[in-house]
């Protein structure tokens, strides 16, 4: 039967040549048994995927980012990576519990137990899904939703119990390892009624790896949720995800995200405020050099009155590394007394270095702030020779200057300790010695 | 200490420094007075190494070395000091790291081991109370939000923080009102040693009534006009800078 759903969209009018070598590996995963909104999500993905391909500049949306010189080839569907406990990261912070998945495949067995009032269910347990993770969009505009969903398989459903406050931290780890392997994770993290956790998701492995998550957060009414995200790959690998945090009445969520080490990326961001008295915010930094690229597109979706959303991206680039800001605020008729906030600042260390941003606001109520603002700069030159002319070397100088940058976007985050983790992120870029990347 | 001979210098291409000479022996306070647009500023930055600012002909010897193709950070190792005219803000960098990062850099440099964390904040502790200033500054951004006074003030305790063997300081007295001045003053003072020297630069003579001078020139046009003793300041001060724009012309 699943081998059905990969072999029909062949048979859909509309598809594009160029699509059909991404899908083709997925053929692996016929006969697994899947349940049968699994087995029909892939058909749906694989069929909207096939008509169009990659999206290319001429999308909307995609005029900064071009996937196209990615080649299926490239990576291994299902490659096995077989990867064993001392070969794991350290934790990113004691006392915390562990997820761990491997390919985008679960591992338990490299795992730590999970508290009480935390459930992880494996997807492919579920026979009747929530409305919440049956229901994806619009895959027609999300070609890498499409594919993520034409692959899906291992991913999970985490479970905070409402009423319950999480103390410690809990990471979700994907390593990827072997050869070059693809990996199309799905994961659904949600907050109960009037619940608290902080989630660390790293994407850590070494070398060539393709990820493409999906990464749905759900904050049902007064949770507290805080997602903290790692991209701790380095050399080659490509990360592109989409992330969609749903609030519910007065829930409050603060995001961020760290990316320095892939060859490519593209992060969305999807902040729905579906109800009233809701603060979610989003912030990240990246730091990109060599011929890096990462594009960091938002949206910010206010459906009701009272929400105040938050926007507050920064980087760093250079050599002839590029990066992408689109942050937009959408304000709907209802959301009265809409506070939007949204802000990316580009520090540009090289002449060949780009930053391209672009910020919109649409709104549709008459009572709302909102604010944006976007500026690409060079390093201050003046303040460059006065710290010189105290003692300080030039290298250290500009690393002081780049990293007191960057790390004003921190503030917000309230644990210190996951601060910390950040302010150490930006620091090991600072220091590492200046290599060329792979073209 | 400091001998600069016969110095040419550009900005933007244009020549502003035209032949300046000037010897300062260790322990010696000299004053440099001028008219605006003399030169003053310019001096200072082509001795602290600016970018943009080029010697094209003569010398600058400091601590028995020629520092003309030195970096500032080396300058600074060296023992050279500028107190900005105009001081620079820097957003997100604490006056307290600044100071601490500044410190040890040049500690290094000396081949002296970095301050621990204890004996810095002494020190910095010791340094604002004598500068009578408000703690509360060492946790903003450096300069950010200061008033002009505070910047002046805080020029003056990166100066009592790195010790250095020669300070020039740039127009350090205006925007002060007569308390703030003696206070910079009195800091000033305080490190005076027969090791360090000082070049004052001022368009008044109202500082020197304070930081008492060995040597007073006059620069005009680029180039050193006069030398005397304190009184000259005095003289200049009645007289204006009329003469040397007549005699320079
Ligand atoms: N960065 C610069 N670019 C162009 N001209 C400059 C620059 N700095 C100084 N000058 C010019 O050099 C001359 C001397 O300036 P400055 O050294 O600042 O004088 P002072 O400090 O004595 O008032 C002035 O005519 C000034 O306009
Ligand atoms: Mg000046």
């Amino acid at each position: 039967m699943a081998q059905a759903a990969v072999h029909s969209f062949k048979t859909e009018t509309l598809q594009r040549e160029e699509a059909m070598p991404w899908l083709a590996p997925a053929a692996v995963l016929g006969g697994d048994n899947a349940p049968a909104w699994i087995a029909a999500l892939r058909e749906t993905g694989a069929a909207s995927f096939a008509a169009t391909g990659l999206p290319t500049p001429a999308w909307e949306g995609w005029q900064y980012t071009n996937l196209r010189p990615l080649t299926p080839e490239a990576f291994t569907f299902d490659a096995a990576g077989d990867v064993a406990a001392q070969d794991l990261p350290a934790p990113l912070l004691k006392d915390s519990h562990r997820i761990v998945l491997v390919n985008g495949r679960l591992r338990p067995d490299l795992g730590t137990p999970l508290p009480d009032g935390v459930k992880l269910t494996p997807l492919m347990e579920i026979s009747e899904p929530e409305e919440e993770l049956a229901t994806v969009g619009s895959l027609a505009q999300s070609p890498l939703l499409a594919l993520n969903c034409a692959y899906m398989r291992d991913g999970f459903v985490l479970d905070i119990a409402p009423h319950r406050d999480i103390a410690r931290p809990i990471e979700i780890l994907f390593m990827s390892a072997g050869n070059s392997p693809a990996v199309y994770p799905r994961v659904l993290y949600r907050f109960g009624e009037n619940s608290g956790a902080t989630l660390l998701e790293r994407h850590a492995g070494e070398g060539m790896a393709l990820t493409n998550l999906y990464a749905g957060i759900v904050l049902k009414a007064a949770a507290r949720g805080r997602y903290y995200r790692f991209i701790d790959e380095n050399g080659d690998a490509v990360h592109v995800s989409r992330t969609v945090a749903r609030s519910h009445k007065s829930s409050d969520f603060q995001g961020f995200s760290s990316v320095s080490g892939v060859a490519a990326g593209r992060q969305e961001f999807g902040l729905e405020l579906l109800d009233s008295g809701i603060s979610s915010s989003i912030g990240g930094v990246y730091m990109l050099k060599g011929r890096q690229s990462h594009d960091f597109t938002i949206l910010a979706d206010h459906f009701e009155k009272d929400g105040t959303s938050v926007q507050h991206f920064k980087g760093v680039i250079d050599d002839q590394a590029r990066a992408v800001f689109q942050g937009k605020i959408h304000v709907h008729r209802p959301a009265q007394k809409t506070d939007g906030y949204q802000s990316h600042h580009a520090l540009l260390l090289s002449d060949q270095a780009e930053a391209s941003a672009k910020p919109e606001l649409e709104i549709y109520a008459d009572d709302v702030k909102c604010s944006h603002g976007a500026t690409a700069g060079m390093l201050d030159t003046d303040a460059l020779f006065y710290l010189q002319s105290r003692g300080i070397p030039a290298a250290e100088a500009k690393a002081l200057l780049v990293h007191s940058f960057l790390s004003e976007t921190l503030e917000k985050i309230t644990r210190d300790d996951v601060r910390a983790l950040y302010a150490a992120r930006i620091a090991a870029w600072l220091n590492a010695p200046v290599e060329e990347a792979a073209a | 200490m400091l001998k600069i001979e016969n110095l040419h210098a550009t900005v933007a291409d244009r020549e502003v420094l035209k032949g300046l000479t000037l010897d300062i022996k260790p322990g010696e306070v000299h004053a440099i007075m001028g008219p605006n647009g003399s030169g003053k500023s310019t001096l200072s930055y082509v001795l602290a190494g600016r970018d943009g600012y080029d010697i094209t002909e003569g010398s600058i010897n400091f601590m028995g070395q020629d520092i003309g193709e030195m970096e500032p950070e080396e300058r600074a190792a060296l023992g050279l000091f500028l107190a900005f005219q105009y001081p620079v803000e820097i957003p997100g960098v604490t006056t307290t790291t600044f100071l601490k990062t500044a410190l040890n850099a040049v500690r290094k440099a000396r081949g002296e081991k970095e301050l621990d964390p204890a004996s810095f904040l002494k020190l910095q502790k010791q340094k604002l109370t004598e500068l009578g200033m408000d703690a509360d500054m060492l946790k903003r951004g450096v300069n950010v939000g200061f008033s002009g006074g505070e910047k002046k003030r805080n020029e003056v305790l990166q100066l009592a923080m790195l010790q250095p063997k020669l300070a020039i300081l740039d127009e350090t007295d205006s925007g002060l009102d007569i308390d703030a001045l003696k206070v910079v003053a009195d800091g000033v003072n305080a490190l005076r040693a027969p090791d360090r020297s000082f070049l004052i630069i001022t368009h008044y003579q109202r500082l020197l009534d304070y930081i008492k001078p060995d040597v007073v020139h006059v620069l005009a046009k680029g180039k050193i006009q006069k030398t005397g003793g304190p009184e000259l300041a005095l003289e200049l001060e009645q007289k204006g800078y009329a003469d040397f724009y007549d005699e320079a012309a």
